[in-house]
């Protein structure tokens, strides 16, 4: 097993090692990407249904137990994460292939998206805060690249704002590991979580808060959110796509895990997280509202989504983590889906913003649906996966007593509503108000290449299933939860074999 | 780690930060690297200093300790490869505009100064005014 | 119960797949209800003998969420509704809709609804009903703006999901306190024994909002009217007989379990019924359209029921079922009727509306029964069930149950008033004689003049049969008993008999019925002076003008917000987030800092003269307007930093620092060369001081929290561990080496990847635009421009090999003394630079014949490898492996697999200077750059393969 649960991080590299050995043959360099994340899918599935069989499965890279050597820990959670997010990297590949665009124009593009894949899967495994860090320099850096591959001058704008925020987030983190070595001398987690509690109270909870803003700059929570919706709508559709549903997610899952594993109740800044999460929700959203562009609209959906993860979180009981938990990986599917269907809707409206395309409903009905299905389930529509998740999380907050954040929760879910029936009337219903600046292509059957159809439309299903056979998926939830909040589990699991 | 050098961390950080703070993209790019200085400086000084971590150097209790030097030195190759990331990025703006400057991000520029126009919202702001004075709307059927 | 809602999600879905079939979509949608209609027959005795069927499927049980059914009188009475009126509304549709047109999307949706809102009437579990609940506003709302082409179908349908949207969300809200309260959502469970206190007060008025706006009350009715503009059978199946009788069933749940417990609940509920029931007939009596009359007749009549039902008493709930089934009746039949007069005539506008002839008579008919039920006139159901109603209320055992008589008995007037109206618009009263005397050309909303002409039976059909009805059951009422007593019943919990009948004799509330009837009569009479009365009511604010003023307010209030915290400005942002980082932790410290006095102040003098270097560059670097120097003085801090890690006691770093802080000036240097050399000064003082002070923040926060956090510092457990076995299992006397290729092999392979990846990117951008290599350039010189002497180019070579192989000896000797694969690699790298200010970039490409990129790839491959190969063989990842091998002339040499990882390192910094040099080595720019567009990113492609075949 402990081979099988390294896969998702070792295949993607040794593919943009190869990539950049056939730069020249795209047909070679999409074999290998896709084989590798085919591959790493499987396994990472593997992992997920033994793990949550057998228990955490510990990897000592190396062969150097934990604290010394890095380890990778593979407990429910990181193996949720892990499969959701293969799921989504291999789909997503795909439509990029299918769609005339980055990928088919840069020899770049299949090795860079390799090592985004390996940095993420290595930020859901490691066990070693530093080691985080260096996945997150990964996944970032990548980013970086596949944002700017075009090179235009939107991306070069767009581009430079998201670099450099994201290299001073690194080096707080940079920071944070320095102060959190001076203090314990040790970066595993395990081992942290273990000498944080002895700490000063007041050093404990300036770490927590320290790590607090570290990774809530990557999950892009309020007041630190402002350089998502700048940069993402710039990058092509399907990396947008990537970045929406998979780059935001590995800082709220960095959130959970640390919060949780590091730190005791008292250090937990639980009420500083839920003004937080109260503000991320309805300023995302109303920043959505204010909005005329497909891709702009979808991109503070992202940031005020991200703010229901955060409430589950805060509220640091079984229910709301399990419902955090469920809620990403809803989030994943449904915010990837709906960002593909919006790279449809520019393919075939030629435009991304609502008053240049319009009428879609009657050129391209089958890309209405496309859309209707995600849309519903992000407003939390049954039988989609965003019900459950809306009234998980308001059950746990309820359960909590915590009335405030939820009203911001219903307000959100309504202005959620609104802009998703905003998207529909302009995008679908609307006639066409002015010419889009490219040329729209003809939908055909299908409601464009079958290769960007058939992910978009595996991802809609996805979001009905998630939603259907939400009784095992939420138990899982459940289970989850209830050992992340217990750390003497993970740490026992790491360091005492 | 002492005073003096948590004093030097601490300027460097100030320093860069006040850099980072500009619009010209050459300058945000000194202020990272000091940045990055005085990140560097604080994982080195995490760590005991003493001897170069050469094993048979000296008694290991007088050895300097060596894993925040791995830290540091990985952490000073991936900031390496960023910044010229970086480099590359002001280049081609350089390239495209003739400059390097950060500018502002034009569509919230258009909501900030009122130009966010709701031209798609027309249909949440058009009113039915027939249903305030007894004027029929449009008839119910469709045209056969 | 499943198996039914099944059938409808099939049919419904399988028509919207068959999006172009004609009528006969109508006749496949017929299956749905019918099917339920059996179901409903099969199953009413179980109910009548006062039991009920219950069905139950796990859904996620952990949240107490399952698809819980439960089908007991009052369901039963639901079902009968929604089901019987879909069968007449569906069956109305495949004469309504012109042949020719498409139905399937619509009878689709139609279907699906009539699912969905069997679902709101039989689910057990609250989160169920909510999820159908949404699902008819979803249905209502792509109904309504079916025929999307049409700007008011499409406002009107936005309305409507907004405003129930809106109410639907607090109505969750509101269930979810009470599931919790509760602590179940099964309905009938929580109304058996219902919690009491603030929280389920709060809990139920949210539940009402949700209600109100579904069962367009007022103030949220407006967008009911608006929904007229649907077709006919949409506007008669979801806007009068069912959906908007969501509302009115969810209260009256409700109501017998909590009119009581939550105060302040039963007022709220009965004056909003109250308000609507006057306000909707007001409106009523002011429409010219008979289809506007209807709808707002239809507000007036939900009113009625949510007083009946709110007050949550025996008689009056029973009263209510009366007047539920009754309303669905004849106002089902009065819809039907305008869309067959709209159809024949081509306008609902009485001002318009030409003579109905004989041929008409049956279709008055219809009309005049329905009419006179609504009125409340006898021998028609109506009667009964208002006189129900008058008794119900009479009864109740409620304070100030007079003053909600009274009003009901005004109301039922305005009714039978607007009821007149409508019979004598039929009756062509209102009509105004037109130039043209084309009246329906009149109607500039209407299609172009159709010819009148009157319903074909089948057409008239539906209607006819329920006007049937309502004459049955208004001579007959007993045939009810059964049905409206369980479902009564059901309601309150006890058994309530019922005994309809015409006749109980001289009663008040005969009296009141009759005193109803009559004001109606004169209301209508003396309509002229009403009239002038209403039309002063007109210019009050109407419900739609509240909704208009919200959504402006909400879009512009969302401006405004966006467009402060979302300015654009990259520095603002940048500003925001420091503090942020700073200021949490900085409060937690200053709350309670661990303190134990200031740690050494200095470590040595050198430290201190390095420090005072560094930073005085440092600021140097902040303040110098001079990009070049700028750029310079960074490097010279590096070198400062390097010069500390020797006083700190770490060679390798400062091997690494020295060798990385040369190449990033030389990288400086070959991207800024061409950008104006000076910065210029455009920030302002304020700015400026704004500034300042975030960086103080800054500085004094990372001082504390540095000192704070070395105040206690714990024993070095893991470095001790590590040093320990460096050289037994490390196999290297240097330790640092050991953690980067060994302990933390990793990282270092997270790091190669970063190095590379960057490298791409740095190619990548910077090409872009380039005019490909291979063409002739106009100096093969470096940037110095100085022309190649074969002196020069003897010297460049011979350094040029010592460098590489000084780089290998690091790379080797790394693992046991100072240096290691990355250092070799920037070395080497020092020899690239070397050749390239000799020779530029030609001379660089020439140095080797494979491609940077096929280097990047090798060195991550290797070390990749390395990492993997373990795993075949069962080790874990990364492992150690050592061979010994004799070798000629060095005799016996232990390979270490670090080794190989090492040379990976040192084969991707080798690559990534051939990238930096192939970004910016070559001669930057030429005035075309700065006019030619970014290249086409396929000529990227292209050229990388033109370069293959030159090499």
């Amino acid at each position: 097993m402990s081979a099988i649960v390294t896969l998702p991080v070792l295949l993607p590299l040794l593919a943009a090692g190869l990539c950049m050995l056939f730069g020249r043959s795209r047909r070679a360099q999409r074999a290998v990407a896709l084989t590798a994340l085919t591959a790493s899918t499987a396994a990472a599935m593997a992992s997920l249904i033994a793990v949550d069989r057998d228990g955490t499965v510990v990897v000592d890279a190396g062969g150097w137990g934990a604290p010394i050597g890095i380890v990778l820990v593979a407990d429910r959670l990181a193996t949720i994460m892990l499969a959701i997010a293969t799921i989504t990297l291999l789909l997503v590949l795909v439509y990029a292939i299918g769609q005339p665009g980055a990928e088919r124009h840069h020899v770049g593009f299949q090795s860079a998206y390799m090592i985004l894949a390996a940095g993420v899967a290595l930020s859901f495994l490691t066990g070693d805060l530093f080691t985080m860090f260096v996945a997150f320099e990964m996944m970032l850096t990548a980013s970086y690249v596949l944002m700017t591959l075009g090179g235009t001058q939107d991306q070069v704008r767009s581009g430079m704002t998201y670099v450099v925020i994201s290299l001073v987030a690194s080096v707080l983190f940079i920071a944070a590991l320095a102060l959190l070595y001076t203090a314990t001398g040790t970066v595993n987690l395990a081992d942290l979580s273990e000498r944080i509690p002895t700490l000063a109270p007041g050093l404990q909870s300036a770490f927590a808060l320290l790590l607090l803003v570290v990774f809530g700059i990557k999950a892009a929570v309020f007041p630190l959110f402002f350089w998502l919706p700048d940069s993402y709508p710039t990058a092509p559709s399907p990396v947008t796509a990537i970045f929406a549903g998979l780059l935001t997610k590995v800082g709220v899952y960095a959130l959970i895990r640390t919060q949780l594993l590091l730190f005791p109740d008292a250090a937990r800044p639980a009420t500083v997280m839920l003004w937080i999460a109260g503000l991320t929700m309805v300023v995302g959203v109303l920043g959505a509202v204010a909005q005329n562009d497909l891709k702009r609209i979808l991109s503070f959906h992202i940031v005020s989504q991200i703010g229901y993860m955060v409430m589950g979180l805060a509220l640091f009981t079984v229910a709301g983590v399990a419902a955090a938990v469920y809620f990403i990986v809803h989030q994943v599917v449904v915010k990837t889906g709906l960002f593909l269907t919006g790279g449809l809707v520019e393919h075939v409206g030629g435009s991304s913003r609502l008053s240049r395309v319009g009428g879609l409903m009657g050129t391209a009905p089958m890309l209405a649906v496309l859309f209707l299905v995600p849309a519903l389930s992000l407003a939390g529509f049954p039988p989609m996966s965003g019900f459950i998740g809306k009234f998980a999380l308001f059950d746990a907050g309820v359960g909590s007593a915590e009335f405030w954040v939820v009203s911001a929760g219903v307000v959100a879910a309504f202005l959620t509503l609104f802009s998703m029936t905003k998207i529909w009337a302009g995008a679908f219903w609307n006639p066409k108000e002015r010419e889009p600046q490219a040329t729209p292509h003809d939908p055909g059957r299908w409601g464009g290449p079958l290769l960007m159809v058939v992910p978009t439309a595996t991802f809609a299903v996805l979001t009905v299933a998630i939603g259907l056979w939400s009784g095992p998926i939420y138990e899982l939830m459940t289970r989850t939860a209830e050992g992340l909040l217990d750390p003497s589990v993970y740490r026992s699991e790491v360091l005492d074999r | 780690m002492s005073v003096l050098l948590a004093g030097a961390a601490a300027a460097l950080f100030a320093i860069g930060t006040y850099l980072v703070l500009q619009r010209k993209l050459s300058r945000i790019i000194i202020g990272i690297g000091l940045l990055t200085h005085g990140g560097n400086l604080l994982l080195l000084t995490a760590g005991r200093r003493g001897l170069p971590a050469l094993i048979g150097e000296g008694d290991p209790s007088e050895l300097s300790d060596p894993v925040p030097q791995a830290l540091t030195l990985t952490a000073i190759v991936i900031t390496f490869g960023v910044t010229a990331l970086l480099l590359a990025l002001a280049y081609r703006s350089w390239l495209l505009s003739r400059d390097d400057e950060v500018e502002h991000d034009l569509s919230d520029l258009d909501i900030l100064l009122g130009r966010g126009s709701h031209e798609d919202d027309a249909d949440l702001l058009e009113r039915l005014e027939q249903l305030d004075d007894a004027e029929p709307p449009a008839s119910g059927t469709d045209p056969t | 119960m499943g198996f039914v809602l099944i059938v409808h999600a099939v049919v419904g879905t399988g028509l919207l797949l068959r999006a172009r079939t004609g009528r006969a979509a109508t006749l496949v949608a017929l299956l749905a209800p019918v099917t339920a209609l059996v179901w409903w027959a099969a199953n009413l005795g179980t109910v009548l003998d006062g039991g009920v069927v219950t069905e139950v499927h796990r859904w996620v049980p952990t949240l107490d969420l399952a698809v819980d059914l439960r089908f007991d009188g009052f369901a039963a009475l639901m079902v009968l509704i929604v089901s019987g009126i879909g069968v007449a509304v569906f069956a109305y549709s495949w004469s309504y809709f012109d042949a020719a047109a498409p139905l399937g999307r619509v009878m689709g949706l139609l279907t699906l609804f009539s699912g969905a809102m069997l679902g709101v009437v039989l689910a057990d579990n609250l989160i169920l009903l909510y999820g159908f609940w949404e699902l008819t506003s979803v249905t209502s709302f792509l109904l309504i703006g079916d025929r999307y082409r049409d700007a008011a179908a499409r406002s009107a349908a936005l309305q409507a999901i907004l405003v129930t949207g809106a109410g639907g969300v607090a109505m969750l809200f509101g269930f979810v306190i009470l599931g919790v309260e509760a602590g179940t959502y099964r309905l009938s469970t929580i109304l058996a024994d219902p919690p009491a206190g603030a929280a389920v007060t709060a809990a139920l008025l949210l539940i009402a909002v949700g209600a109100f706006t579904k069962s367009a009350q007022y103030p949220f009715h407006s967008w009911l009217p608006a929904a007229m503009v649907a077709p006919t059978p949409i506007s008669t199946y979801l806007h009068s007989a069912t959906m908007v009788k969501a509302g009115v069933y969810l209260v009256a749940r409700l109501a017998p379990a909590f009119a009581v417990v939550a105060t302040g609940w039963r007022p709220l509920v009965v004056v909003v019924g109250l308000v609507s029931m006057v306000a909707g007939a007001l409106r009523a009596l002011r429409q010219h359209d008979l289809k506007l009359l209807l709808a707002y007749g239809t507000i007036s009549q939900l009113g009625f029921m949510m007083v009946l039902f709110g007050v949550g008493l025996e008689a009056t709930s029973l009263a209510g079922c009366a007047v539920i089934l009754g309303h669905a009746l004849f106002k089902a039949t009065l819809f039907m009727v305008v869309g067959i007069v709209d159809h024949g005539t081509g306008t609902r506008d009485v001002r318009h509306l030409p003579a109905l002839g004989r041929e008409w008579r049956t279709t008055r008919a219809v009309a005049v029964v329905a009419a006179a039920s609504m009125a409340g006139v006898p021998l028609t159901f109506g009667f009964i069930a208002k006189e129900l109603g008058f008794q119900g209320m009479l009864d109740a055992s409620m304070t100030g149950n007079g003053v909600v008589l009274g009003v009901l008995v005004f109301g039922s007037a305005l009714t039978a008033a607007y009821a007149a109206r409508f019979v004598a618009g039929l009756y062509g009263a209102y009509r105004v004689a037109t130039p043209t005397g084309a009246p329906a050309a009149a109607d500039p909303t209407s299609p172009a003049a159709p010819r009148l002409h009157a319903p074909s039976r089948s057409f008239l059909a539906p209607a006819a049969v329920l006007s049937v009805l309502t004459l049955v059951f208004g001579v007959a009422p007993a045939l009810l008993d059964g049905l409206v007593g369980e479902a009564a019943s059901s309601l309150a919990g006890v058994v309530v008999d019922a005994h309809l009948a015409l006749w109980h004799g001289i009663t008040t509330a005969l009296g009141l019925s009759a005193i109803a009837v009559l004001g109606g009569a004169l209301l209508f009479l003396w309509r002229s002076r009403v009239d002038r009365l209403l039309a002063v009511g007109s210019r009050l604010p109407s419900g739609n003008d509240g909704y208009h003023a919200s959504v402006a307010g909400l879009l512009g209030g969302a401006d405004r917000v966006t467009g402060v915290v979302q300015n654009g400005s990259m520095p603002v942002y940048l500003g925001v987030i420091l503090v942020t980082a700073m200021v949490l932790p900085g409060t937690a410290l200053l709350l309670d800092a661990p303190w134990d006095g200031w740690p050494q102040l200095v470590d040595s003098w050198v430290q201190v003269a390095l420090v005072a270097v560094l930073l005085s560059v440092a600021l140097g670097a902040a303040i110098v307007r001079h990009r070049l120097s700028a750029a310079l003085l960074l490097g010279v801090a590096g070198y400062a930093m390097a010069g500390l890690f020797v006083v700190q006691g770490a060679p390798d770093l400062a091997l690494t620092q020295a060798a990385v802080e040369t190449l990033s000036t030389v990288l400086f240097v070959l991207a800024l060369r061409r950008l104006p050399s000076r910065f210029e000064r455009r920030s302002t003082p304020v700015t400026r001081t704004l500034r300042l002070a975030v960086s103080a923040v800054v500085g004094i926060t990372v001082f504390g929290f540095a000192l704070a956090a070395s105040s206690d510092v714990q024993p070095r457990h893991v470095a001790d561990e590590i040093v320990e076995r460096a050289l037994p299992d490390g196999h290297g006397r240097n330790v640092v080496n050991v953690i980067l290729v060994d302990f933390r092999g990793l990282d270092t392979l997270g790091e190669i990847s970063v190095v590379a990846v960057a490298a791409i990117g740095a190619v990548a951008l910077a090409r872009a635009g380039r005019r490909p290599r291979g063409e002739p350039r106009p100096s093969t010189a470096g940037p110095g421009g100085t022309p190649r002497h074969a002196f020069v180019e003897v010297v460049v070579r011979a350094l040029v090999y010592i460098t590489v192989t000084v780089s290998l000896y690091l790379l080797v000797a790394g693992h046991n003394d100072p240096g290691g694969g990355f250092v070799g690699g920037l070395v080497a790298g020092a020899a690239v630079a070397l050749r390239y200010i000799a020779g530029g970039l030609d001379d660089v490409r020439r140095m080797v014949r494979t491609r940077p990129w096929s280097i990047l790839g090798a060195g991550l491959l290797l070390a990749t490898l390395t990492a993997t190969v373990p795993l075949l063989f069962g080790h874990p990842v990364l492992e150690n492996g050592s061979w010994d091998l004799a070798l000629p002339l060095l005799g016996d040499v232990t390979i270490t697999s670090a080794l190989l990882f090492d040379t990976g390192v040192y084969l991707v910094v080798v690559g990534l200077v051939f990238m930096v040099f192939e970004a910016f080595g070559g001669e930057a720019t030429r005035e075309s750059d700065q006019t030619e567009p970014p290249e086409q990113p396929d000529e990227l492609v292209e050229r990388e393969e033109r370069e293959e075949a030159r090499t």
